[in-house]
């Protein structure tokens, strides 16, 4: 086990229950990473999780704090203990796609309005794969997944030039990034640029699915194959799939006040004059 | 103490303000609007928090999610806003989070009418979610003093068995105006036979005990206890599993810490039972006002009536009734819901008046009373009802 293991997580969660090869392992590893480099202990974050994947495999296994919440809600729920939580409490939470693209976008858009302290990681594995492999919200077009078995033909929020960050800036985001699972230092530094910022922070990580992503939409169980379809993503040139600029998007960290911190400050006052009354 | 002429919502918000409610997130719904326009005027001036929610899913999630950091929280609506309650009710629940939910009934189905009161959500409020695997406590006022009762109550059992509990209200109890007494005091609160029980921290971080005991305190997130919050079935470590011996305990946890501290909940009226009179009235909420005015008119014509109000409504009071009294379930519904509870408990003779949108009239009910206890088969009986 290495050190991150031992300093933030539960032995018996680790090494997770994920499918071999899987890469979500190591978007799980770079939020450690982000955290360690932040100087953040157990007592500082309060790690909350979604259902999928994405959810399922990291959950509970912070050994501080910890929390899951109902799939695509876990937003709203966060948006209570933001609440409830002094500021200097970091709130982290660990989705997939179909939690926070669709599900959960609701809600996740409103918590991008109100600019709330938290810090979203999306780890996109373009799918929902846990129950099999049906297509998503990110799923390129025109792939064979197991409830598209002709062919993806649902406009995704990145089809045709579009990009859901477009909306979530226009919805009041004040940290937004992408990586591919991928990249080492510079997802690690959009992390921390994310825990960092006092408002509404998203990094969207994707990472391959060598199960079922692979096999039924890339139709081959060869990992290398796999792992470099996905690096194709972020890669200059050619690709069959979707194309992504890796980086930050969109940084307006401190542009906006924070919900719960700007709530707490006018109730105080709001006191304070009622007091003087 | 201090007099109010309000509404059932103004009761409501002020009985908690008194409970120490902390955080309301809410979603405009006629009748239950009312509740978040005072608690979003009322909170500030307690140093709490009114946040509007973009629906009602949102309202209890924020409502648990803000309890999980250790703050008291309601939220309120009507019927078509506690259907979307489904999914955080029963993340609450099955997380042992306590939060006090209102729903002033509306009648339906569906939209229905935004001003009348209905009684749809009777069974619903039993299961307000999937999975089964749980009890629910659900609390019933019929006036605007009990509205406020009744919450600062629901705080104390939320608390107390770390669960959501309903307060199962209808239109015109939301809506009708009527004084009731507002204490000023504690010294005063504890005259009403109230209380406040403060929210406690479970020192974490292993929480789910096999046990059905109360008075644990439940888990608050944000204290460095390193506790869990698990919609996942849970090891006694907060650990979800797939092994099935650690569900039955969840499962039986879930049901026997309210079935086997029920003294605690049950709650009911009885008028003019003291003879065993042969027929019964039975109904809960504002159709039990009329019910007790039918009664006392009854009675006055020297007819052997009684009536039952059920203030709490689940866990069903069965040992309530008998099979050999006759009863006649009153209720703001067509289909026919406490009634079908009344026939399985009782085991007896028993009959539905039910109509929905508004209340019967004293004198509808005497002629059926009549009817009853002269052997006839009841007239006007506009609800119908079979038994399942």
């Amino acid at each position: 086990m290495d050190h991150l293991a031992e300093k933030y997580l539960h032995p018996r969660k680790i090494p997770s229950t994920a499918c071999s090869g899987c890469g979500l392992g190591q978007v799980h590893k770079k939020v450690l990473l982000a955290i360690e480099e932040s100087g953040l202990g157990l007592d500082d974050v309060v790690w909350g999780t979604g259902i999928g994947c994405a959810g399922r495999q990291t959950f509970h296994t912070w050994r501080g704090d910890n929390f899951a919440g109902t799939h695509g809600r876990v937003y709203a729920l966060a948006t209570g203990l933001r609440v409830a939580l002094p500021p200097e409490k970091k709130i982290v939470l660990t989705v997939g796609d179909g939690d926070a693209f669709g599900i959960g976008l609701l809600h996740l858009l409103h918590c991008a309005r109100r600019n709330l302290g938290i810090t979203v990681v999306v780890a996109d594995n373009f799918g929902y794969q846990s129950t099999g492999g049906q297509f998503g919200y990110t799923t390129p077009p025109g792939m064979v997944t197991d409830s598209s078995p002709y062919g993806n033909r649902e406009p995704g929020w990145f089809s045709e030039g579009s990009d859901i960050f477009a909306i979530l800036k226009d919805a009041g985001a004040t940290f937004l990034a992408r990586h591919s699972s991928f990249d080492g230092e510079e997802a690690v530094k959009s992390l921390v640029l994310a825990l960092a910022n006092p408002g509404f922070s998203l990094v969207h990580i994707i990472y391959p699915c060598v199960t079922h992503f692979g096999a039924v939409s890339l139709k081959t169980r060869d990992r290398e194959e796999i792992y470099r379809w996905f690096a194709g993503i972020f890669a200059e040139g050619e690709h069959p799939g979707p194309h992504f600029q890796s980086g930050i998007y969109h940084d307006a960290r401190g542009k906006r006040p924070e919900f719960a911190s700007a709530l707490r400050e006018w109730t105080k006052e709001f006191g304070r004059e009622a007091g003087r009354a | 103490m201090k007099t109010l002429f309000n509404t059932g919502n103004a009761a409501i918000t002020e009985g908690a303000i008194w409970a120490g409610c902390q955080v309301f997130a809410g979603y405009p719904i006629t009748p239950g609007t009312e509740i978040a326009e005072n608690m979003s005027r009322r909170l500030p001036e307690v140093g709490g928090y009114y946040i509007q929610a973009e629906d009602e899913t949102a309202s209890l999630h924020i409502c648990a999610g803000a309890s999980l950091g250790g703050l008291k929280s309601m939220t309120a609506t009507s019927g078509p806003g506690f259907v979307l309650y489904a999914d955080p009710y029963g993340w609450a629940i099955g997380c042992e989070i306590p939060v006090v939910v209102v729903n002033a009934q509306r009648v339906g189905p569906v939209s229905g009418i935004t001003g009348a009161p209905g009684q749809g959500e009777f069974y619903f409020s039993r299961y307000p979610t999937h999975g089964g695997n749980f009890e629910t406590i659900v609390l019933a006022p019929n006036s605007s003093q009990e509205a406020f009762n009744m919450t600062l109550e629901a705080f104390r059992l939320a608390e107390r068995f770390r669960t959501p509990v309903t307060i199962l209200a209808d239109q015109l109890v939301a809506d009708g105006w009527e004084s009731f007494q507002l204490p000023e005091t504690p010294e005063e609160l504890a005259s009403l036979g109230l209380g406040v029980v403060p929210r406690l921290v479970h020192p974490g971080p292993d929480f789910y005990p096999p046990s059905d005991a109360i008075d644990i305190p439940p888990v608050v997130l944000g204290r460095g206890t390193g506790a869990a919050a698990s919609d996942w079935t849970p090891t006694e470590e907060g650990y979800d599993t797939e092994e099935i011996e650690p569900q039955m305990w969840h499962a039986h946890r879930l049901v026997h810490k309210i079935l086997q501290h029920r003294e605690l909940i049950d709650r009911h009226e009885a008028y003019f039972l003291e003879d065993s009179p042969p027929l019964v009235l039975v109904s809960y909420g504002s159709p039990s006002r009329v019910v007790r005015s039918a009664v006392r008119q009854a009675r006055a014509e020297g007819l052997a009536v009684g009536a039952i109000r059920l203030q709490s409504l689940w866990p069903f009071q069965d040992a309530l009734f008998h099979p050999k009294t006759i009863h006649l379930v009153v209720e703001l519904n067509t289909d026919g819901q406490l009634v079908r509870e009344v026939a399985r408990a009782a085991k007896g003779e028993t009959h539905f008046w039910g109509r929905c949108g508004e209340l019967p009239g004293v004198s509808e009910l005497l002629v059926v009373i009549r009817d009853i206890l002269s052997g006839q088969a009841p007239r006007s009986m506009p609800g119908q009802w079979e038994a399942w």
